[in-house]
């Protein structure tokens, strides 16, 4: 194995965690370690979502670092409190913090911060990544505030899902399908407001929406709990499972299977049926992939992204035609490489970095790559369609606004890929 | 299950403490986890009878969290202890306590704190010097902590500076300073001096285990001396520790006390002069 990593693929687990915090309404994000592991995150969601964010930092320097944290997480508890008056302040922790052994709970038992909940999440960014840090935030989160206290009756119909980190229009396709089902849900980090918030004079303190701390504590109560991400979610899912005894479920609606295993999925949990309306949009889009399909068969694609959207967005373009030569996880993970032995039987690339999928694609020679921002050096270079998804893009305007989750996201999805085909390899593919 | 953290200067004679104690503890029908929380990795090594095993970090190091198996790094020892080694880096490079913090999480998340257990113990190394050293007394984990201290002043200066660690965690985590448990070096007025230091700091002496010879005979031969010889004076006196244990119901938050004030004892009882 190589000993140096060459253009990282994956990203530190507090972002991750700064990332499941945004959707929570009201929630400060603090993260508890020196000022960097704040101020560029910051810089990377201001630029992926084009929306203000605020990200709190404890601040930690040369003194804190041999003698510990505990006085500059709880000033600084005071001070997002004082400045702010957030529901919910998540402690983030760091490399340094989590190095140092800094006791976050014992620091954060200690204090008296009023009504603002505080809540510690543990993110050594040195294990696993932004994956992993979602994954963390979420269990912390549902581990700490569901079936807290005794709430009025009802919403044992409900569903819980768990995105994962996916786009706010992700969110918005999905709450559409569980809308067009009637089934009740609640959206654990709800992003599709609080990152896509409208323009509108006087500026809130907080952006409408996200997830509230009732919902959160009401969550306990649903009939299921499906995480749209295993990797991102799915141990926040088994805790609700193991903790209320709820039905479980993974899976990633993006593409036609996808997406009907996620309608199965609601109607077992639920008992309710796919209306006509869910079933003209099914329609739609195979109607979309029929008219596409001249383009997109046979087309050799490499796909780069978190472990789930990866595995999904191969899956979706296998049905397109395509052949998806290459299949990349920004993390490495036993479950991601079982599932794309499944799907390919080319390249599977199980957290490495960028170097190693350019030279993936020079070996393989895809025609179209699928990946964030950071891969465009590859898709120039080599000259391939490039689609860009995933989190970071912020060489592009509006991508967060578009879901390619369900139906709907299916057609979209196909679009951006015919046209890239077309832009590159003219009219005849 | 309870869950204690035996701590003390480093060389003190913890871990064979720890060791004696567990398996007199084990021959009385309890069910053991023992944890070495040292990189020496040598807490469980009379128990295994002198076979080294495979620590958490030695196995995380070969073959990466996702695949350390429970199985793999935990051994049952004499008595049915089940007994896990930390681990940890080579002196000098890396970061020992953040080694503790690692292994502890990874024990956790492979399911090593079964409820058929009786005692967890842990085996700290030395003084609580940093917050990885510290990962036993928190969050659930250890309740109990108790000092092996003799009747020498850097024994004591450290029993005392480690009571300093259990007042910061006591208010926030609950835990409790259990006792002083005196590992005799045969110095002169030792268990005079041990209980009044004890109940200087607001705790009381566990048991006073006396200086024996057999202790090195069996250590030479691999073993405990509950497995030695079973029928020896010192394995009655580790016996007797074990009921204390098992009896204890004196549990404080001490009272550190200065380094003044702790000379002036050491003189008090002819320690120093």
């Amino acid at each position: 194995m190589r000993s140096v990593t060459i253009n990282p693929a994956k990203m530190c687990q507090p972002i991750g965690a700064m990332y499941a915090l945004f959707g929570i309404h009201a929630a400060a994000p603090l993260v508890h370690g020196s000022q960097g592991c704040a101020a560029y995150p910051m810089r990377m969601f201001n630029r992926h979502f084009r929306e203000p964010v605020q990200v709190a930092v404890s601040a930690l320097g040369e003194d804190a670092a041999v003698f510990g944290g505990a006085e500059n997480l709880v000033a600084s508890i005071e001070n997002v409190i004082a400045r702010r008056h957030p529901d919910l302040i998540g402690v983030i922790t760091t490399c340094l913090s989590e190095t140092i052994g800094d006791d976050i709970e014992g620091a954060i038992r200690g204090g008296d911060f009023g009504k603002s909940k505080v809540i510690p999440i543990h993110t050594p960014s040195y294990v696993g990544s932004h994956v992993t840090g979602y994954d963390n935030a979420l269990k912390s989160l549902v581990a700490d505030l569901s079936g807290n206290s005794a709430s009025e009756d009802g919403g044992e119909d409900r569903v819980n899902i768990i995105p994962g980190m996916i786009n706010p229009g992700d969110v918005c396709e999905v709450k559409h399908i569980l809308d067009l089902m009637r089934v009740p849900h609640t959206v654990i980090s709800d992003i599709s407001e609080t990152l896509d918030a409208p323009l509108i004079l006087p500026k809130p303190p907080f952006p409408e929406g996200g997830t509230s701390i009732d919902e959160l504590v009401n969550s306990a109560k649903a009939c299921g709990v499906i995480s749209l991400c295993d990797h991102a979610g799915g141990t926040a899912a088994k805790f609700l499972s193991g903790k209320y005894g709820m039905t479980a479920d993974s899976v990633c609606p993006v593409g036609v299977v996808n997406t009907d295993r996620f309608l199965d999925s609601l109607c077992n949990m639920t008992g309710v049926e796919v209306p006509y309306s869910l079933e003209k949009e099914r329609g739609r889009l195979i109607d979309a992939m029929v008219d596409v399909h001249q383009y997109t068969y046979g087309k050799r694609a490499a796909i780069y992204g978190d472990p789930d959207i990866s595995l999904a967005i191969a899956e979706f373009v296998s049905e397109l035609g395509m052949d998806p030569v290459i299949i990349s996880s920004s993390t490495a993970s036993g479950k991601f490489l079982r599932r794309a032995k499944g799907i390919t039987d080319g390249e599977i690339l199980n957290g490495r970095d960028l170097y190693e999928l350019q030279l993936a694609v020079e070996m393989v020679c895809p025609e179209i790559l699928f990946g964030n921002t950071h891969c465009k050096l590859i898709a120039d270079k080599e000259k391939l369609a490039f689609i860009r998804c995933g989190f970071p893009v912020s060489d592009r305007i509006g991508y967060q606004r578009h879901g390619i989750t369900g139906y709907r996201g299916g057609i979209y999805l196909a679009d951006l890929i015919t046209n890239a085909i077309l832009d590159r390899y003219g009219q005849h593919g | 299950m309870r869950q204690i953290a035996i701590y003390g200067k480093g060389g003190i004679g913890k871990s064979t403490t720890t060791q004696n104690l567990t398996a007199a503890l084990s021959v009385m029908g309890k069910h053991i986890l023992q944890i070495g929380c040292d990189p020496k990795a040598d807490s469980t090594r009379m128990l295994m009878g002198g076979r080294r095993q495979a620590s958490v970090l030695d196995a995380l190091r070969e073959v990466g969290a996702e695949n350390v198996k429970l199985e793999d790094v935990m051994q049952i020892g004499f008595g049915g202890i089940k007994c896990v080694e930390a681990g940890g880096p080579e002196p000098g490079v890396g970061c020992a306590g953040r080694g503790i913090i690692t292994a502890i999480n990874l024990l956790e998340e492979d399911g090593a704190y079964t409820d058929d257990l009786d005692f967890v113990f842990y085996d700290v190394l030395g003084d609580v010097v940093c917050g990885g050293f510290a990962m036993p007394m928190r969050e659930g984990k250890a309740r109990e902590i108790y000092i092996v201290a003799s009747g020498e002043l850097m024994a004591l200066y450290a029993a005392n500076n480690i009571c300093k660690g259990i007042v910061r965690f006591a208010e926030r985590s609950g835990i409790r300073l259990g006792g002083i448990i005196c590992n005799s070096r045969d110095v002169e007025n030792e268990l005079g001096l041990l209980t009044a230091f004890s109940s200087a700091i607001g705790t009381h002496l566990v048991h006073f285990i006396p200086r024996d010879k057999i202790v090195q005979r069996a250590e030479i031969n691999k073993k405990t001396v509950i497995e030695y010889d079973p029928g020896s004076n010192q394995a009655e006196e580790y016996s007797k520790l074990a009921k204390s244990i098992i009896e204890n119901d004196g549990f404080v938050i001490p009272t550190p006390i200065t380094y003044e004030k702790l000379e002036e004892l050491m003189i008090d009882f002819g320690a120093i002069e």
